[in-house]
């Protein structure tokens, strides 16, 4: 009786982990199957062939995705540069030195988790154009920067490492610089790479701000790119070509966490909880 | 150090690459809106590289910017940030707005540059492609492809419903009955609708204007921008008309349905009728497996349907090089031999008269009867609604109209709310043209 | 001074696009432009909001989004996270199918949903259909639009929410499970009266992020119904684009972005602690 429940509760659970699957698998299929605008069976997950990469062929020629990973990369990549450098002299600041306020600011900074630029992109594009920062990827780049999320981490990070190693280097002469960049950032490494999986995640996945923030096609990025596959103006959608342009979209990442999954869930899990 | 280091060189050569962009005086960008998949954006990709190689003089990048209502947003914020694009293939009714807004220079001085005078460059377009085209006798706008809202039907469904494929509904009446009987039932469920057509922004105010045109409405001022008619007579008929095709007749799903899922329902015989753009007219040809055919808009009191589609548009605030420039690639398109090809290519007719006497022209729309009808309505085409505030004013009345197709409210209730929202929107207009004393 | 120094790189670009950006929607809110006509200052935009009926639907539009997103979303996700915990081949497998939608875009997922939402002949039709089930029209449907908007939020949150509760279930210490186990106490019992209070923080943690996706993520509204039918799928910061860039009345969207950001600073005061409880919880 009880090993019954169990069995039950466990292919409840695996139904619903497959139920989860069910739109990758629709994607995958509906990606290899030719002629994807009214055929009768177009949404059958059953793998009929003859299959062959058209759908990759026209998405792949119809839309410039060599020019979009580029960009998404340069975005991913030069938010991630800039925000390891600010997060770090930030959460040093927080987790070993004191300083009048420091509780005040600490609450200022993590009021950023909130004021995500999405909701204030009416401003924020305004100081775009005013900066002369319109439509280049850096004044996409810009408002990420400073990210409280990654000062957060850091702060927590670094407060794990103990201080003999900090002392030792002070002893060697060591400017505070030195010791955030040469002692303490190797050591937060976990820190840190977690938070590059979370911080590449999350911008490589952004729409919203890159779409109102660019406008040339130079400057476009992958989730911008995407998008205008499934915007019709006056036809209809064919299916099996935005199945294809999505799985190109998502390939690069998806890829990523099949094979580094470990790392993966520890990230997203370290960055939560530690 | 080695992260710091690494930052740096990632920031300068982002900077390096950004800044660098040189500004050549004849670089001139195009703003187009066409669905990228599929061919139309590989065909207007290989169009401007034509241009590019024919005048060296110049170069045009394209840029493909969305739909219909995000290419008038990106290019309003362009203007804005000081980056207007030098051409923008634009909404034909949007046109107005940035006259009323002042973005938009009159292309008067560059016509009569070719000798011509506003009158006799219009001249050379057909009649209905005018009113959206001018303002005030200034020519703002050139047209590029444009479209009417048309009737698609299935040959074979027509068949099996003891329906003749000869005679398609002209009328209403023919058309709810032709409806009724295309339809198909199993139990509870709907195999074939009698009826689909696309319920989603933009399109769905573009056929519930033509529903209001063919009975015999105005639907909007089109000396004005400030006032449209979504309470008159003619419009609440027209929204009454699709009420009952959905609520009592049964012959259309109620709710609304994207132009993707009619298109799809067309291809896998689960409507027997649609109404969609001519626009669509090469994709329907290219994907539609049993015959079809295509008919005008059904009238009620007279034939009438808006005109959709794009006019070139050279805003302000670009350089006399630029605009110089843009007028070249605006001419170039609009010629009767690359008008035609994409005419062609896509299924919008090709405003320039011109074009039909091309003999690739003459050949095509002998082998193309579904092309012909879509020619042939165009002597009943009239201007679409142009406002001040417009995506604003055409999404009130969808609102009203998509909570009539969802069951939600009657005809008038629903229009009467969609009139007082659209007022609202076009208010500051109307307080500083119409309603403004003279002081 | 040291720290200073240290927190200048950050509190320059909190500075420009963060504070910055608040003050100038709180002056631009009470800015009333009309068409070239001059500007007046005063609480014209806050009276046209909320007399504005669509702001009031976007409202609450938007707390139906957030309850019928965190709820099923944590429930899952706790769910899933307490029976794919173990460390066998096939739970990893499973785990990974729920994880993977968290690393796809929300405009990839929306573009995904599109077709599996087509009425008749889409994925979720095609397949209900051979179950007798007559067709939804599940985007274009007023009162089926926000709930299959919800789903897709589901889908792609889950798993990102199970991954926390993975870590924090990794936290509970096996010996007091254990100790339950001798007592007699059942499954159910050992995850109601030990694993759930410790997982009390996690929770709270999840909760209030899903709270901040169902406030801050709107890509899939814009990609699928831009709002539609008759605005049921209008969220607040959807309202805001469509006052700003569609109807260009800045002062509308300057006053809705103040409402919305004095909603997100309140929920991150209260929350904070929740974030920090949540986020200690371990260490």
């Amino acid at each position: 009786m009880r090993a019954d429940a169990r069995l039950l509760a466990a292919l409840a659970l695996a139904a619903g982990a497959l139920l989860w699957a069910v739109p990758f698998a629709w994607m995958a299929v509906a990606s290899l199957r030719p002629g994807g605008a009214g055929a009768a069976d177009l949404a059958s997950l059953l793998p009929s062939g003859p299959f062959d990469l058209a759908n990759f062929r026209e998405a792949w020629t119809s839309g410039h995705f060599p020019l979009w990973y580029c960009n998404t990369v340069l975005l991913c990549g030069g938010i991630l540069a800039v925000q390891c450098v600010t997060i770090s002299l930030a959460g040093y600041a927080f987790a070993r030195l004191r300083f009048p306020g420091r509780n005040l600011v600490f609450t200022a900074f993590l009021l950023q988790l909130m004021l995500v630029p999405p909701i204030l992109i009416v401003p924020n594009m305004r100081t775009l154009i005013s900066l002369g920062l319109y439509d280049t990827l850096l004044g996409v780049m810009l408002p990420y920067f400073a990210s409280a999320f990654g000062v957060f981490l850091m702060r927590q990070t670094f407060r794990t490492i103990p201080r003999d190693y900090e002392e030792a280097a002070v002893l060697d002469g060591a400017t505070t610089l030195q010791i955030i960049f040469r002692v303490l950032l190797p050591l937060a490494r976990p820190g840190l790479v977690a938070f590059a999986i979370v911080s590449v995640t999350a911008h490589w996945n952004e729409f919203l701000w890159p779409l109102m923030a660019t406008s040339s096609p130079s400057n476009q990025v992958l989730t911008v790119g995407l998008a205008s596959f499934t915007a019709g103006a006056e036809a209809g959608s064919e299916w099996g070509v935005i199945a294809a342009g999505t799985f190109l979209v998502a390939a690069p990442l998806l890829a990523g966490f099949v094979l580094f999954q470990r790392q993966f869930v520890s990230s997203f899990t370290f960055s939560g909880i530690k | 150090m080695r992260l710091l280091h690494v930052a740096t060189i990632g920031a300068a050569i982002g900077f390096g690459l950004f800044a660098g962009a040189a500004e050549a005086a004849t670089d001139i960008d195009l703003f187009f809106p066409v669905p990228v998949q599929g061919k139309l954006a590989n065909e207007m990709t290989r169009l401007v590289d034509v241009f590019n190689k024919d005048h060296p003089e110049i170069k045009v990048t394209a840029v493909y910017t969305g739909s219909y209502d995000d290419t008038n947003l990106k290019t309003h914020a362009a203007i804005q940030a000081g980056k207007p694009p030098a051409v923008v293939i634009m909404s034909a009714n949007f046109v107005r707005e940035y006259v009323i807004n002042d973005e938009i220079q009159p292309l008067d001085p560059l016509i009569a540059k070719g000798g011509q005078t506003p009158g006799q460059f219009m001249d050379q377009f057909w009649p209905a492609l005018r009113q959206n085209a001018m303002d005030q006798g200034h020519v703002y706008g050139v047209p590029f492809h444009n479209s009417t809202p048309l009737l698609y039907y299935s040959v074979d469904a027509f068949k099996a419903a003891g329906l003749d494929p000869d005679h398609p509904p002209a009328t209403w009446a023919e058309w709810l009955d032709a409806a009724k009987k295309l339809t198909k039932r199993d139990g509870g469920n709907t195999t074939r609708w009698g009826l689909m057509i696309p319920g989603t922004y933009d399109y769905l105010g573009w056929i519930t204007s033509g529903l209001a045109m063919s009975n015999g409405g105005q639907f909007y001022n089109p000396d004005y921008g400030g006032e449209v008619y979504y309470t008159q007579p003619t419009t609440i008929g027209a929204v009454r008309f699709l009420d009952e095709l959905v609520h009592k007749a049964h012959v259309m799903p109620e709710g609304v349905t994207d132009a993707n899922a009619v298109t799809t329902a067309f291809f896998q015989g689960r409507t027997g009728m649609m109404v969609l753009s001519t626009g669509s007219l090469s994709f329907v040809r290219d994907n539609m497996k049993t015959p079809y055919r295509t008919a005008f808009l059904p009238r009620n009191l007279v034939n009438a349907v808006p005109i959709g589609g794009a006019s070139l548009i050279i805003p302000k605030g670009n350089s006399p090089a630029r605009t110089e420039a843009a007028w070249t690639l605006v001419q170039w398109l609009t010629s009767p031999e690359i008008a035609g090809g994409w005419s062609r290519f896509t299924g919008y007719f090709a405003p320039r008269i011109a074009a039909y006497d091309l003999p690739a022209m003459k050949t095509f729309m002998s082998e193309h009867p579904d092309a012909k009808v879509a020619l042939d309505q165009l002597a009943y085409a009239r201007g679409w609604f142009a406002t001040y505030n417009v995506i604003g004013v055409r999404k009130a009345l969808e609102d009203g109209v998509q909570a009539v197709l969802s069951g939600k409210a009657t005809p008038e209730a629903a229009m009467a709310e969609a009139q007082k929202q659209a007022d609202a929107l076009m208010r500051p207009y109307v307080e500083q043209t119409a309603l403004k004393l003279p002081q | 001074m040291t720290a200073g120094l240290l927190l200048l790189p950050s509190a320059v670009f909190l500075l420009a696009f963060t504070y910055w950006p608040v003050v100038q929607v709180v002056i631009g809110s009470f800015a009333e432009r009309g068409f070239r006509g001059a500007t007046h200052w005063g609480f014209g935009n806050y009276a046209r909001l909320f007399a504005d009926p669509h702001f009031g639907q976007a409202l609450w539009n938007n707390a139906l989004y957030a309850a019928g997103t965190i709820v099923p979303s944590v429930g899952l996700a706790l769910l899933f996270a307490v029976g794919l915990r173990d460390n066998t081949r096939l739970s990893a497998a499973l785990r990974t199918l729920v994880a993977l939608p968290l690393l796809i875009p929300l405009v990839a997922a929306a573009a995904l949903f599109v077709f599996i939402f087509l009425p008749g002949g889409g994925l979720l039709d095609w397949y209900l259909a051979k179950l007798g089930v007559a067709s939804h029209n599940w985007l274009g449907d007023p009162s089926l639009a926000l709930g299959s908007i919800i789903a897709i939020t589901v889908w792609k949150n889950t798993g990102y929410y199970m991954l926390f509760f993975l870590a924090g279930l990794a936290g509970v210490p096996q010996d007091v499970v254990d100790a339950a186990k001798i007592d007699g106490a059942n499954a159910p019992q050992r995850f109601f009266h030990i694993t759930l209070p410790l997982l009390g923080p996690t929770i709270g943690f999840v909760t209030v992020i899903a709270l901040l996706n169902a406030i801050t993520q709107v890509d899939h509204v814009i990609v699928m119904t831009q709002g539609g039918p008759s605005d049921a799928t209008t969220l607040l910061l959807y309202y805001i684009y469509q006052q700003a860039h569609q109807n260009y009345d800045l002062g509308l969207a300057s006053a809705a972005t103040v409402v919305s950001v004095a909603m997100l600073a309140a929920l991150s005061l209260v929350s904070l602690r929740t974030l920090e409880r949540g986020i200690h919880h371990e260490s």
